[in-house]
């Protein structure tokens, strides 16, 4: 079982369970063959969606609580969203790990249209192994980077199927396809 | 068949999960509005903000559950009232062409969900418009909905109009001044027979717009909805003129979300 830190251990304004959370990102990370330890730090102040790699070695991640909710119930603890969180970031990790991604920018370097384009992919990849999906929610937000346009859906789809692209594909099918 | 159904009663099939006014006003993190929270750094919505779509996704949900719910209410206007000196037929007959706008915007907000990639019954839903529109006085209610409620939705539709314009989605830009149209219409109808049933009786028309302030002040909070340029969703001037608002009671609504926004400051 992979090692999770969540921090912090307990929460007053949501009602989260350190525990429970840890063992969803463990069963994500052991899906995607990840079997290093993980410190996930929580804002349980903020119901926004916001997440970062604080750092790649050892892997260290930061989210809003908002990241982890179920929309339908507020303040509760939402296992699908979670994955897909910690899935795209986990995907991310293992994307920059792989070789392919030597000239990708920094992560704040990243604009809006290069992270639409790269979630589609690791949402992608995450729908076909069970942990993920919400295909049409990642077809609109890819959208409103690249336009509603043919082309732009020729290219979610593209990234959307792809199994393992390189960051020099990502880039080109993602400017390629802007208005 | 019974006069004022209670909102906790309304028919919901297992999609859909309400929250309460005390859970949604009592979250500590900030109640939950217009796709965003209220603890928020205020920025209007555009969809150059990192979480603009997701925001656009909420609030085209909120708008959803909220025409059901004035389908509801302007159904319910229709049958809680007899026929006569309380509820005039033409009024009846009003509400019965805003059930028929509803329905159709329903329609339209089921359509748009698709479109945005959203569930029915994706996010919680809260009744506080039905709750509204339970108030025994028909003045009351149609104030408190059609001027409060429906100017509220003139804001966010217009709101959503320019999102839809300046992300170049033409399906949404045009379903969402479709419907605007139709709320500006609302709005007037609710002006009009505000002045026309509290023509003689001074003292209903205080009431009627207390309440409407009552209700307008639930949506005001940290200055969500106004005039700033980083009001996330934009006070209407110009629709909320042709649906008989005086420049007085704009002026007021303004007043109100720039208090609301110092308070939350302070």
């Amino acid at each position: 079982m992979v090692q999770v830190s969540v921090k912090p251990e307990s929460f007053e304004m949501v009602l989260y369970d350190a525990a429970v959370i840890g063992e969803v990102v463990a069963e994500v990370a052991e899906r995607l063959g990840v079997d290093e330890a993980i410190t996930l730090n929580i804002d349980e102040t903020s119901p926004l969606g916001r997440s970062k790699i604080l750092s790649y070695d050892p892997i260290d991640l930061w989210v809003d609580g908002g990241a982890l909710e179920n929309t339908q119930r507020p303040r509760n603890f939402g296992q699908a969203r979670s994955r897909d969180t910690i899935g795209r970031l986990l995907l991310r990790i293992l994307d920059r790990r792989s070789g392919r991604f030597d000239d990708a920018p920094a992560d704040d370097e990243l604009d809006l249209s290069q992270f639409a384009a790269w979630d589609v992919h690791n949402v992608g990849r995450l729908e076909r192994i069970g942990l993920g999906g919400q295909k049409k929610r990642r077809l609109y937000q890819f959208r409103n980077r690249h336009g509603f346009t043919d082309t732009a859906d020729a290219a979610f789809e593209e990234l959307w199927g792809s199994s393992e692209l390189s960051w020099a594909e990502i880039e080109r099918i993602s400017v390629g396809c802007r208005p | 068949m019974r006069k004022i159904f209670p909102a906790e009663e309304l028919a919901r099939d297992s999609r859909f999960i309400r929250q309460s006014n005390e859970q949604r006003m009592g979250d500590p993190r900030g109640a939950r509005i217009a796709g965003g929270n209220a603890g928020d750094a205020l920025a209007k919505l555009t969809p150059g903000l990192p979480n603009g779509p997701d925001r656009a996704r909420a609030l085209m949900h909120g708008i959803f559950v909220g025409e059901i719910q004035a389908l509801e209410g302007a159904g319910r206007t229709c049958w809680d009232f007899e026929l006569g000196d309380e509820a005039p037929l033409a009024l009846k007959l009003d509400m019965a062409r805003q059930c028929w706008d509803e329905a159709r915007h329903c329609e339209i907000s089921v359509v748009l969900a698709e479109h945005m990639g959203t569930e029915l019954g994706e996010y919680a839903e809260n009744a506080l418009l039905y709750e509204a529109a339970c108030n025994p006085d028909p003045v009351l209610r149609l104030t408190g909905v059609n001027r409060a409620l429906e100017g509220l939705a003139i804001d966010v539709f217009n709101t959503m109009k320019e999102f839809g314009n300046m992300a170049g989605d033409p399906v949404l830009e045009f379903c969402e001044d479709w419907m605007l149209a139709d709320e500006v219409t609302h709005v007037k109808m609710g002006s009009d027979w505000l002045r026309r049933l509290t023509e003689n009786d001074k003292d209903r028309l205080d009431k009627a717009l207390e309440f409407q302030k009552v209700v307008d002040r639930l949506f005001s909070f940290n200055g969500f909805r106004g005039e700033e340029d980083d009001s996330p969703i934009q006070l209407t001037r110009r629709f909320r003129e042709l649906a008989g608002f005086t420049d007085e009671e704009i002026d007021e609504i303004a007043d109100m979300s720039r208090d609301a926004r110092s308070e939350a400051i302070t």
